[in-house]
């Protein structure tokens, strides 16, 4: 997976952002300007009382009757402006949240998509945070940080323009004592994050220290130590407390800030505007006007200050999600597929070499080197080799989970390039070695197969494998739910659903990735039988851990760092002093150990 | 919108903003109690956590008072400038300028005091609710140090770390916001004061509507928070599912999948956003009513002043500051929602914390072991069947000599780590006796627990060793590979440290034991996980060490038990032989039979790594 696209810009990021989700655009034009008549509606009261100073509330004399006109139309902009706000923020929000929804499709569509080599064990996590939280910080930025720059920013437009058309000369003095607040205020929002970054990890720390007290009571019961970790807490508690406490009094000086330049701006503006006094064209009203102006233009200033820190939290995000999608799905589909053929298939793996492009380190990136084999339909194959050997990425390139970087895998005598993922899914069936279940019922899950499949054809397929005699010792049979990743089942019974689950598809060609955590004896003997009945018939690739695997296999293919060293059936390769037979006789030491 | 967030955010979610992003943990255990109580609730709350610290909630209360005054008299200051200044100014065309500058001095003079409030409420405020919190940390975390092992195996760990580490804060997220609703509070009264000592009936008119704006707040307030909650479910769904369908992504491949898994995840994703989508009719709503109503309020003050001030009732300045005193309020009003918005969560995680320190003080099994001064083990008639307890014991009788080596052995579920965790004094027998070392013994699991920290605070766990004896202990228990790293027995290890394998876990686990030479040992499968000439290295130490310690050992490895001195056969929670390895092996078949099963089970397991 490609890291966060630095080569972009902001701009040019947003940009692509909007291309990945186009409801953005429809009509932001429009939000834009009801948002700008909404504000409109905060600067009512402002001019009101301007108009109404000047035309009606002269000390000499007061007209009611002008008030009252200037209150009856003040009214009627007042209820344009609030229902074109709602209107603006509503749209706003419907629209982002239509967007992100796409946003969060179309990542589904593609992390699935992506090569199982883009899905190591420890990208897990990220692929799962770009769907999840980074897409939750652009949420977060659409109900708050966009709604502000959209909101307060055409009300610091609208303000700004008034006062400009008030007096210039005035509202040039207003901005110019206001401006040094933005300086102070970002430049104490930028020791602000830096205190609540260790704030949170110092929260971090408690969490580790309680969670650690709680996970490891029994040991620290068992040393007596419960009093010393308690302290060990206590003190970390203590010293989150000081940081969180730290970052609060640094914040607690960002709105009061805010609140100075107010008073600093209005007294400026009041004192400028009374020594130029009524003979410039400036009237009472409007310097009234312009201490309202003053506290609505100064109060989103404070906000802004963390809307900048939110907006680039939410660009860095878009950048990570736009990261994702950026990265080439796997195995791309043939644009002219080619229809297997019926019947019994054989794979053919011809001058096959592959690598993990993502592995950094060039020696280690090569799996296999030139892999050559005709593996004829209907025959049980044994691939045998220690951890790291490249049996497993074979058995995957055979699925087609990947591509080689040289040479050709068919199936059929078809390329697996030009077959069909659809069609190849129904031909060829991986069984993994750790079978992976989803929560829900047994039912359920090897419906996962064949959707279409009824409740009696399952349990057909069941009696087909031999296994109806687990099914009866099973709590709710077909409807016992396995939990979470299938924790609820053994082990063995993990393998014998996906064994179940795999006959559903009645394929043509079995890999099968051999487990190897240890199964109690009588589930052995049922996945044994399973095997086999599942294995007859078909064209069948074994990744064995087990020598006793590969010894009642037709054929045995050997593996060593990335090379086929040898291949041939078990009992000649067993005589034929190579790798194999080194092997073998180890582990028939090891077991016959036992007997004597 | 507005910065009132800030307020009322205690800071732990700094940046994400509260009322979109509302994440506080809440189990599930939300409390939805009758409004009645819930008021009972919020002052039980209030009164609990300010148990401690009460002088730091009163001095941010006192600045909030100074800050709730300060604004109030601003109004006044405006009056002033607009009467005694500007009015002057530009109808009669002079004015002093000590007045005005007197005026205007007072301005700034009352607007410094006011943010000096603002600060002081800000910081005590904070200070209280993170002293209060660590205060109720170190409670719940002495408690649960306090409880011994039957307790917590009857808890859920996430369960009790959520108590200790998210409901300590989530409970004391209220006195955040207190100083500043208690402010509220006071500026409400003394505006209403003010502005029936200006104008007794444009006051009496304004002082109506304040209810009016809060209960518009509350019920907003209420019923956001709904639709939060429930998008917030939806959006607890939607990672669970997520996490599951990437983790199953052979599954999903191998099946052809991706298009289907596709489909069934923008189902769970389209009820995020619906849900999404109510929340956001309704906050744009109310946000336009929000800022709406309060100005159509002023306008109608507007309207009826000009009548008071024509009739002379008040003037211009008078009226004016009346419209700004309103203005000013609006936004605090908004802010006691928010405030209150807050209380169910820290009612919820205070009372998750109660729930906790009022449980009983389970006792300490380890005082119902018999205590002698020799270095034998004694059991009689031991019996352990609790409920949910897979392995259980029946009536378990055996003498074990002091400084003898003991292996007990037995097929999965026999009841042997059970044993070795009675004889450690973690649980208590049912029915019989076991009669242990004055010292009591010293048992290493059979999963090593390494705790975030150093090699040395590992091995000490906070007793008073020096270095040299936790570098003889690591020597016997063959973790030398300590030495090896760079920063020796200062090397952080845990969750957060160096990556070490299972072998190298166990071995400083076995340090552990060993450092202040117990009289007797219990090792519960320890040494399965080294490799067979590690494990017969560390078993010969440990005789060189511990020259006249007990030993007892689960053991499933033969080579292993055939250096104990005696083994203890366990099947299904009874003493099923007791004597020496070869002995059993003649006279007992089930024992020979299990023996050759390690075996096999051993060779398949190392198939693998062979050459």
């Amino acid at each position: 997976m490609t890291e966060p696209q630095s080569r972009w810009t902001a701009v040019q990021m947003i940009g692509k952002g909007v291309d990945a989700a186009p409801a953005l655009r429809r009509g932001i034009g429009a939000t834009f300007g009801l948002a700008m008549i909404g504000s409109g509606g905060r600067v009512v009261v402002p001019i009101l009382v301007q108009q109404a100073i000047d035309r009606g509330l002269q000390k000499s004399k007061v007209n009611v009757g002008v008030v009252t006109v200037l209150g009856l139309i003040g009214l009627a902009v007042i209820i344009i402006a609030t229902v074109a706000q709602r209107t603006a923020v509503a749209r706003l929000g419907r629209r982002s949240e239509e967007a992100l929804y796409t946003l969060r499709v179309r990542l589904f569509e593609h992390i699935h998509r992506l090569s199982l080599a883009d899905h190591g064990e420890e990208r897990k996590g990220a692929l799962v945070a770009r769907v999840t939280s980074d897409v939750e910080t652009l949420s977060q930025f659409f109900s708050w940080g966009a709604l502000a720059w959209l909101l307060d920013g055409t009300l610091m437009v609208m303000v700004a323009g008034v006062m400009l058309a008030y007096d210039w000369t005035l509202a040039l003095v207003a901005f110019a004592t206001a401006a040094p607040l933005a300086f102070v205020l970002r430049s104490v929002q930028r020791h602000l994050v830096a205190a609540y970054d260790t704030a949170r990890s110092r929260n971090a720390d408690v969490l580790t220290a309680v969670s650690e007290v709680v996970s490891g009571s029994e040991t620290i019961q068992a040393y007596g130590a419960g009093a010393h970790y308690a302290r060990l807490t206590k003190r970390s508690s203590h010293e989150r407390s000081n940081a969180f406490i730290r970052a609060n009094t640094i914040g607690a000086f960002l709105f009061p800030s805010g609140e100075v330049f107010s008073v600093l701006t209005v007294a400026a503006v009041v004192s400028v505007g009374v020594i130029r006094g009524p003979g410039t064209g400036l009237t009472s009203g409007a310097l009234v006007g312009f201490i309202f102006l003053t506290y609505r233009f100064l109060e989103p200033i404070a906000e802004f200050t963390e809307v900048i820190d939110q907006t680039q939290t939410a660009v860095a995000g878009l950048r990570r999600v736009l990261g994702v999608l950026d990265n080439p799905i796997g195995p791309p589909e043939p644009a002219h597929p080619i229809t297997l053929p019926q019947g019994m298939l054989g794979v053919s793996i011809e001058n096959v070499t592959f690598g993990y492009r993502s592995r950094g380190d060039e020696d280690e990136a090569t799996v296999l080197f030139d892999v050559n084999a005709q593996i004829p339909a209907g025959q049980q194959v044994a691939i045998v080799g220690e951890t790291g050997s490249g049996k497993t990425t074979l058995g995957r390139l055979i699925a087609r989970f990947a591509d080689p970087i040289i040479g050709t895998v068919r199936l059929g005598g078809v390329p697996l390039t030009a077959v069909a993922n659809d069609e190849l899914r129904t031909r060829l069936v991986v069984v993994p070695q750790e079978p992976f279940l989803f929560d829900g019922t047994i039912a359920a899950n090897l419906g996962f197969a064949r959707p279409m499949l009824s409740i009696p054809n399952l349990e057909q397929a069941i009696v087909e494998l031999d296994l109806s005699d687990w099914l009866e010792t099973l709590p709710d049979g077909l409807f016992t739910q396995v939990g979470q990743r299938g924790d609820q089942l053994s082990a063995g019974e993990r393998q014998l659903v996906a064994l179940v689950r795999a006959s559903l598809v009645d394929p043509d060609v079995l890999v099968l990735d051999e487990a190897t955590s240890s199964v109690d004896a009588l589930t052995e003997v049922r996945i044994g039988r399973a095997l086999d009945k599942l294995a007859a018939g078909r064209t069948t690739i074994a990744i064995a851990h087990r020598l006793s695997t590969a010894a009642r296999a037709d054929r045995v293919m050997v593996l060593e760092h990335g090379r086929l060293v040898e291949d041939g059936p078990h009992a000649e390769l067993v005589l034929a002093g190579g790798p194999y037979s080194k092997m073998f006789e180890a582990w028939i030491a090891a077991t016959g150990s036992a007997q004597s | 919108m507005d910065g009132v967030n800030d307020d009322t955010n205690n800071g732990a979610s700094f940046g994400a903003k509260k009322a979109p992003g509302k994440v506080p943990k809440r189990g599930e255990g939300t409390i939805v109690a009758p409004d009645a109580s819930r008021l009972t609730q919020a002052f039980r709350l209030i009164r609990g956590l300010l148990r401690h610290h009460k002088r730091l909630f009163f001095t941010a209360v006192g600045c909030a008072a100074v800050y709730a005054s300060c604004t109030v008299f601003s109004s006044v200051v405006v009056r002033l400038i607009i009467d005694k200044v500007i009015v002057p100014r530009f109808e009669d065309g002079h004015v002093a300028a000590r007045r005005v500058v007197g005026i205007l001095g007072l301005l700034v003079v009352v607007g410094v005091v006011r943010a000096v409030g603002v600060v002081g409420r800000r910081m005590w405020a904070g200070r209280t609710s993170w002293r209060v919190t660590e205060s109720l940390t170190a409670e719940v975390i002495e408690r649960v140090v306090a409880q011994p092992v039957p307790w917590h195996r009857q808890q859920r760990t996430g369960d009790i770390i959520t108590r200790a580490g998210v409901d300590a804060e989530a409970a004391t997220h209220i006195l955040n916001p207190l100083p500043f609703a208690s402010s509220v509070v006071l500026m409400l009264i003394l505006s209403a004061v003010w502005l029936l000592i200006t104008d007794i009936w444009l006051g009496l008119a304004a002082v109506a509507v304040f209810p009016l704006l809060i209960a518009l707040n509350l019920t907003y307030q209420r019923r956001v928070d709904k639709f939060y909650d429930a998008a917030q479910e939806e959006l607890g769904k939607l990672s669970a599912a997520v996490h599951e369908s990437f983790d199953g992504v052979t599954v999903v491949k191998s099946f052809g999948a991706e298009s289907r898994e596709t489909e069934r995840l923008s189902v769970i994703a389209s009820r995020l956003r619906n849900a999404r989508f109510g929340a956001i009719s309704l906050r744009s709503t109310f946000e336009a009513l929000l800022d709406g109503v309060p100005t159509i309020i002023n306008i109608f003050l507007l309207v009826a002043g000009a009548y008071r001030v024509r009739s002379g009732a008040m003037t211009i300045g008078e009226l004016t500051s009346f419209i700004y005193l309103f203005t000013l309020l609006v936004f605090p009003l908004r802010l006691i929602g928010f405030a209150l918005s807050e209380l169910p969560y820290s009612i919820a995680g205070w009372n998750r914390i109660r729930e906790l320190l009022d449980q009983p003080l389970v006792s300490d099994p380890a005082l119902t072991l018999r205590r002698h001064s020799g270095n034998g083990i004694d059991l009689q008639g031991v019996t352990y069947d609790h409920d949910g307890s897979r392995e259980v014991l029946r009536g378990v009788d055996a003498t074990i000599p002091g400084g003898r080596t003991v292996a007990v052995v037995g097929s999965t579920g026999s009841g042997k780590t059970t044993l070795l965790h009675l004889m450690a004094g973690l649980i208590a027998v049912d029915q019989g006796s076991i009669t242990v070392p004055q010292e009591g013994c010293a048992l290493v699991f059979q999963e090593p627990f390494l705790l975030a920290g150093s090699v040395r605070e590992n091995v000490a766990m906070g007793r008073e060793v020096s270095d040299d004896e936790i570098r003889t202990a690591l020597v016997a228990s063959e973790a030398g590979f300590v030495d090896g790293f760079a920063d020796g027995l200062s090397t952080i290890v845990g969750e957060r440290g160096v990556g070490l394998s299972g072998g190298q876990r166990q071995r400083i686990a076995l340090a552990r034991a060993l450092v202040d030479r117990p009289v007797a040992l219990l090792l519960d499968d320890t040494t399965s996980s080294l490799d067979p000439g590690t494990e017969a290295r560390v078993l010969a130490n440990l005789r060189d060490n511990l020259r006249n310690a007990t030993v007892v050992a689960v053991a499933s490895r033969p080579s292993t038990i055939a250096l104990a001195d005696d083994v203890l056969y366990l099947a299904d929670g009874r003493v099923v032989a007791h004597g020496r390895h070869d002995d059993l092996l003649l006279s007992v078949p089930e024992y020979r039979h299990l023996m050759e099963a390690f075996e096999h089970e051993r060779a398949e397991q190392t198939a693998e790594v062979l050459p």
